[in-house]
């Protein structure tokens, strides 16, 4: 997929190169977390030594909030948080949605329609009160709010792979390999399934995107991360608090770490559809 | 068959074909409530109420009955409008009816507000971005449709609040009505209709002010996607082959576009709008987080944290019964305009 990205030179592809390399730098931030930020995420070493809502200063770049613990350190650690609910949630809906997805598509009929109706009712369901129930059910932390959120987007992957199926069910290889007596565990699994494939990646980074958010959401709400731990959400939540003061640092930062990263994946998401997406070729040229 | 009877077969089918999907809907908020580990009567007492007041309680719930009998009771109860008594301790013994009757009216003016605000600015930038197509206006327009969307609605709304509440002071910061002065006697409810009736212009600047912040944040977010689809349908209509012939006549452009092609490419928007209403609807638990809003997303939210268990399940329901409702009126609104949709 990448040396089709060097050759376009369109919106597209530039989105695309700009959101993936935004990806990049968070998935840096993550894993360089501890060798990044200049003090502890939490506890009593941050506590004590610094005063609580400090501005922003050479000190203490985005400033300190309510319990002296320093903004950025916890902005950084924070991507750490969010990127694992993040692939929990969204690794999960794929390897929920994409099998039943190409099982609905390819055996259609009665089954195909019963399934279809269940997400489909699922999916125009508010997904972030669905998945604050389930939160609930589940508790906080990480994993559950991870769970918690692939119910959102199972049927978003199941939607998609069906379609796909749908239409490559119809193939001449696809039905060459029927009339060579394949079994339909193999044609689904070898000759759909990775032609397939190729409409995910527009979907993995535009559902990635919506988990970083819903995620966000929930621990805002109170109902995902638990604190101490470093969230950009759940930072938020404790940050308002101490607006109506004129302390902005608290908020803002989070805010713009989470912004940037989905916009991030948007980029790629929405650039590699329009790379992928053959009717819009069709159009350009 | 005549057009006016159609349209009501079309209305019909649609009705009947929304059961399916309430009854899901349903299916799945009982799946998660009870299936999922997690029991609301220990989360309410657990440890602290002797294991004979908890039996008790499970047996008042019909807790300790097999799950498919469980199922059919709650079914049964909703479909005849019984939702149940709260548990919890904000709202504990009144009727979940009640709760959800005072909470409605503050949702329902904030979604339509921010509706009201999120198709007159998304429809203008997909509408101008679409005109001017690959020019640099349309990849202005374009970003905001892609990045406004993707902006956390309640770090929006504290921004907002922070600029225009706290240091420009030009609005309130939250809440649905000044402390100093009491809300309307109510009607219906919504504090600026209820003001209107009273005949109390005060009133109604009031809760107008207290308004404009919830609808501007919530709107805000929910503009990008109208930008976009306008976009998309514009992109569509304006190469459709009728435009085509119109301008082959000589018809101005401007004339073109505005009684060709953004008309026709307003009839998917409809589409989006009942797909709008879900997100709305998650926008507005967290608008209303922010802006202490006292309304049905706060009530939810609250009750969760609670496991007020009949009174999650009653909003979820009339959550469930709005999306599906509107879902039917979306189709067949477009049916009325674009009569292709019912064949």
């Amino acid at each position: 997929m990448l040396p089709m990205l060097e050759k376009r030179r369109t919106l597209a592809g530039v989105m695309s190169w700009i959101g993936l390399g935004i990806l990049v730098v968070f998935t840096l931030i993550a894993v360089l977390a501890p060798v990044l930020a200049p003090y502890p995420a939490q506890g009593p070493y941050a506590q004590f030594l610094t005063p609580p809502n400090q501005a922003p200063s050479f000190n203490h770049w985005m400033g300190t909030d309510n319990l002296g613990q320093d903004v950025f350190s916890r902005v950084l650690w924070g991507a750490q948080t969010s990127l694992e609910v993040m692939a929990i949630g969204v690794i999960l809906a794929l390897a929920v949605g994409f099998p039943v997805g190409l099982y609905s598509g390819y055996v259609g009929g009665s089954i195909d329609k019963a399934i279809l109706l269940v997400m489909d009712s699922v999916y125009a369901f508010p997904g972030l009160l669905l998945a604050a129930l389930v939160a609930a059910m589940l508790g906080k932390g990480p994993f559950n709010i991870g769970i918690a959120i692939t119910v959102i987007y199972i049927p978003l992957y199941y939607r998609v792979t069906r379609n796909q199926t749908l239409s490559v069910r119809e193939e001449t290889y696809v039905e060459a390999a029927r009339s060579l007596g394949a079994r339909p565990w193999t044609i689904m699994w070898v000759y759909i399934a990775y032609n397939v494939l190729i409409t995910i990646p527009v979907i993995f980074a535009l559902s990635a995107a919506d988990a970083i958010l819903t995620a966000a959401g929930l621990s805002y709400l109170g109902l995902g991360i638990q604190l101490p731990t470093p969230d950009w959400g759940l930072d938020l939540s404790v940050a308002q608090q101490f607006l109506t003061d004129g302390v902005w640092w608290t908020s803002f930062f989070p805010g713009l770490m989470i912004i940037t990263l989905t916009v991030g994946l948007s980029f790629l998401g929405e650039g590699l559809n329009d790379l992928i997406n053959p009717l819009l070729k069709k159009g350009r040229a | 068959m005549p057009k006016r009877g159609s349209l009501l077969a079309y209305g019909l089918t649609r009705l009947i074909l929304a059961f399916p999907m309430l009854l899901i809907l349903l299916t799945v908020v009982f799946t998660v409530l009870r299936i999922i580990p997690g029991d609301p009567i220990y989360a309410l007492y657990g440890g602290r109420a002797p294991l004979s007041v908890i039996m008790a309680l499970r047996h008042q719930l019909g807790l300790d009955k097999p799950y498919w009998q469980q199922y059919l009771t709650y079914i049964v109860q909703i479909f005849s409008g019984n939702f149940g008594v709260s548990l919890g301790a904000h709202y504990g013994g009144q009727s979940v009816i009640a709760v959800i009757e005072q909470k409605l009216p503050a949702t329902i003016e904030l979604s339509i507000g921010s509706m009201i605000v999120a198709s007159t600015i998304g429809i203008s930038v997909g509408l101008i971005s679409g005109i001017n197509r690959d020019k640099v206006v349309d990849v202005v327009g374009r970003l905001y449709g892609t990045t406004i969307f993707v902006i956390p609605v309640f770090w929006l709304g504290l921004m907002l609040q922070l600029l225009f509440a706290v240091d420009l002071r030009w609005l309130p910061v939250n809440s649905r009505f000044d402390i100093s002065s009491s809300p309307p006697a109510t009607t219906t409810g919504l504090y600026t209709i209820d003001s209107l009736l009273a005949g109390r212009l005060d009133l109604f600047i009031i809760a107008i002010r207290h308004l404009v912040l919830p609808c501007l944040t919530l709107g805000l977010v929910l503009s990008g996607f109208f930008a976009k689809t306008v976009r998309a349908n514009l992109l569509r209509t304006i190469n459709a082959d009728y435009v085509e012939a119109a301008r082959a006549r000589g018809i101005k452009e401007r004339t073109i576009i505005s009684r060709y092609a953004f008309k026709n490419a307003l009839i998917p928007v409809i589409t989006v709008l009942g797909l709008e209403f879900a997100i709305l609807f998650a926008g507005a638990v967290l608008t209303e987080t922010t802006f202490n809003w006292d309304g049905m997303g706060r009530l939810l939210i609250d009750s969760i944290e609670v496991q007020d268990y009949p009174l999650i399940q009653g909003t979820i329901i009339v959550f469930s019964f709005i999306i599906v409702l509107i879902s039917i009126l979306v189709d067949i609104l477009s049916g009325v305009i674009d009569p292709r949709v019912r064949y």
